[in-house]
């Protein structure tokens, strides 16, 4: 600890080295900024930011609701608010800067610190940010947060404001970057663009705006990815039960299994290849011989909940697992 | 627009929940005394080239210096409310404020004290800075002393469209379903016109009008605080006049969405301007309508709305110093 402490002496002591081995800006390290040229070096170093973390910002419309997340990785995974999100596997609308509209769907949250995950659908490489996943933002460090505050407007873009880190808790980070209603699940980013946090809510004074902490993240990455449902809330409460919707119709047959004779329009059934025809063999390993069967495993479950069908299609056996969705 | 967002959720049970905590005391704060004193040499600029407004005692507003004789430009719809307006530059109140013009698209006023050798801003080249440019403007104010507050151009420089379409200010009667009015609502450009109950709108803009889709389409590309030439049939006369259109949403005041109450003191007049430059400064209704400088203590723009706690609109300095010529020539006649 005192080798690691005398380092950053020695490099705060270094006038010529703008940036700290780990990216860090020089003024992070002073109380404040003391002259003009302190200023035109954070100034400096939000503009060259910007386009990259710009174009890595989504407005996510969801139901009637809209709010904000940030891309990753090049395939499309995306960081949000579990308030945002609201559940697992739950289709969402993403849109870039630019304007283009992303097919989505929601993968995991943890409900207590507000974290959330969610996958853009349609393939394609995205611009993404990099996490900051040592932890190495510090107290009154600089730091910018965007978002679509409001909702999306193309002609505005997502709105950038500057701020600096008041507060740190185990599960929180509070800086002065003033948020409100449709930022929510925007980036927070250091002023060398690595992404450090995610808005979550702000307090009863214009300069409490909280964010959660990228280690919440990090910590719980498989969970997300994996689509999890982290924690009892109160960012986000578990479906109940019954509110698990498969969409689709059937008749039973004598000797064993039900028939499908109908599927819904965007159901979860259709998305994951069930046909017309089909016969559902087993629910979750459970042998299906009475509609009224399949009626009441399901309504044991809930939106998000994995099921696994076997089924017979032509004679031949196959085994389909998906996501049930809300009704 | 009109998407509903997802809200922030506020409340102080998830603020107390920062126990163990490190905090930065206030001083080091975006906002802090120990970060804007390094904007000490724009704060300068503030104290003798923007205008503290007041009503009677109270801080009601600021302006921008424009002439040594005292000429100030300032915002309009604010100005206009004020009952007792006075100004005070630097240390000295001017007790008498005339008005000379105004143009209500741009919401600003072109004011007078009786002054002379005041210094005018120095106007910034242009506006067509980069976002993330540190910006700055006024605090609020002591008697004596200009406050400096710190941000950043944060959005596009945009037209600001009218929050709900620009419109004349009347409701028409909903029974006969013709264009005769039946209210006329108090702060609208048509009761300023002169419009009552009854009067029959026949043409708007030189196109004939008989149906409430007509209304809206003859008003879609008109801006709000601009004029358009009413005809309108009171008993058997055939009348005309010129109406200013406002913002629906300014007339219509009562329905505060989420965003709004969160946002606590924003301008009355906040949309409907030909173009602004976005800003973060974290400011209220009552700082509004100073000067926005840049690093350089130049004239960015001006100060015009703060439309919510997270957004700020300024008049980009080009569209400022055409107003600014408009105004002085229009006073001058």
């Amino acid at each position: 600890m005192t080798i690691f402490r005398l380092t950053c002496l020695l490099l705060a002591l270094l006038p010529w080295c703008a940036h700290a081995a780990d990216g860090r800006l020089f003024v992070n390290d002073k109380k404040a900024p003391e002259n003009r040229k302190d200023l035109e070096a954070i100034q400096a170093a939000l503009v060259k930011a910007l386009p990259q973390v710009r174009a890595a910002t989504v407005c996510i419309e969801i139901g009637e609701g809209s709010g904000s997340g940030v891309i990753v990785s090049a395939d499309g995974l995306i960081l949000t608010a579990a308030h945002v999100s609201g559940g697992v596997k739950k289709a969402v609308t993403v849109i870039l800067e630019d304007g283009t509209r992303l097919k989505a769907e929601t993968l995991g949250l943890v409900s207590d610190t507000d974290a959330a995950m969610m996958r853009i659908t349609e393939k394609g490489t995205y611009p993404f940010v990099e996490i900051d996943r040592t932890n190495s933002t510090r107290l009154g460090d600089w730091v910018f947060a965007l978002g679509h505050a409001g909702g999306f407007d193309k002609a505005r873009g997502s709105v950038v404001r500057l701020g600096r880190l008041v507060r740190i808790a185990n599960s929180t980070y509070q800086s002065d970057c003033i948020l409100i209603g449709g930022d929510s699940g925007g980036p927070l980013f250091d002023l060398s663009g690595k992404l450090v946090g995610i808005h979550s809510r702000v307090g009863q004074q214009v300069q409490s705006n909280m964010h959660v902490p990228m280690s919440e993240f990090v910590k719980n990455w498989d969970n997300l990815v994996k689509g999890e449902f982290v924690g009892e809330g109160p960012f986000a409460q578990k479906a109940a039960k019954g509110t698990g919707f498969l969409g689709l119709a059937t008749e039973s047959r004598p000797e064993g299994g039900l028939r499908v004779t109908k599927i819904g329009k965007d159901s979860p059934a259709l998305q994951a290849g069930v046909q017309e025809g089909d016969v559902l063999l087993k629910l979750n390993g459970t042998a299906l011989a009475k509609r009224a069967q399949l009626q009441d495993l399901l309504k044991e479950m809930a939106a998000g909940d994995e099921i696994t069908l076997d089924l017979e299609r032509n004679g031949k056996p196959q085994t389909l697992t998906f996501n049930l969705s809300e009704r | 627009m009109n998407a509903n967002w997802i809200h922030l959720l506020a409340g102080c049970a998830l603020v107390t929940s920062l126990s163990a905590q490190q905090s930065l005391e206030s001083d080091y704060r975006t906002t802090g005394a120990a970060v804007t004193a390094v904007f000490e040499s724009q704060r300068a600029v503030l104290q003798t080239s923007s205008a503290l407004m007041l009503d009677g005692r109270k801080e009601a507003g600021y302006g921008v210096i424009i002439s040594p004789q005292g000429h100030i430009l300032t915002k309009a719809s604010e100005f206009l409310e004020w009952k007792k307006p006075s100004v005070t530059v630097d240390r000295t109140n001017y007790p008498s404020v005339r008005l000379l013009a105004v143009d209500s698209e741009w919401d600003v006023a072109l004011v007078k004290i009786e002054a002379e050798g005041l210094v005018p801003v120095a106007y910034a080249p242009d506006s067509s800075v980069p976002q993330g440019t540190w910006v700055a403007a006024n605090g609020a104010s002591t008697r004596t002393n200009r406050r400096l507050l710190a941000g950043i151009v944060s959005a596009k420089t945009r037209e600001i469209l009218a929050s709900g379409g620009a419109v004349l200010g009347v409701v028409l009667n909903a029974k006969t379903k013709t264009l005769e009015i039946d209210q006329v609502n108090e702060k609208s450009g048509a009761k300023d016109a002169g419009l009552r109950k009854g009067d029959l709108i026949l043409t708007i803009a030189g196109k004939a009008v008989a149906k409430i889709e007509d209304v809206v389409e003859a008003l879609k590309d008109h801006k709000a605080g601009s004029f358009v030439k009413l005809t309108f049939r009171r008993g058997t006369e055939e009348l005309s006049a010129d109406v200013r259109l406002t913002a629906r949403s300014e007339l219509f005041t009562d329905q505060m969405n989420r965003n709004d109450q969160m946002s606590g003191d924003f301008s009355k007049r906040r949309s409907g301007f030909p173009r602004a430059l976005q800003h973060d400064i974290l400011s209220n209704s009552k700082t509004v309508g100073g000067p926005l400088l840049d690093l350089d203590g130049r004239c960015l723009g001006m100060n015009i709305a703060r439309a919510n706690r997270a957004e700020s609109f300024a008049i980009p300095v080009e569209d400022l110093k055409a107003l600014a010529e408009k105004l002085m020539k229009q006073a001058a006649k």
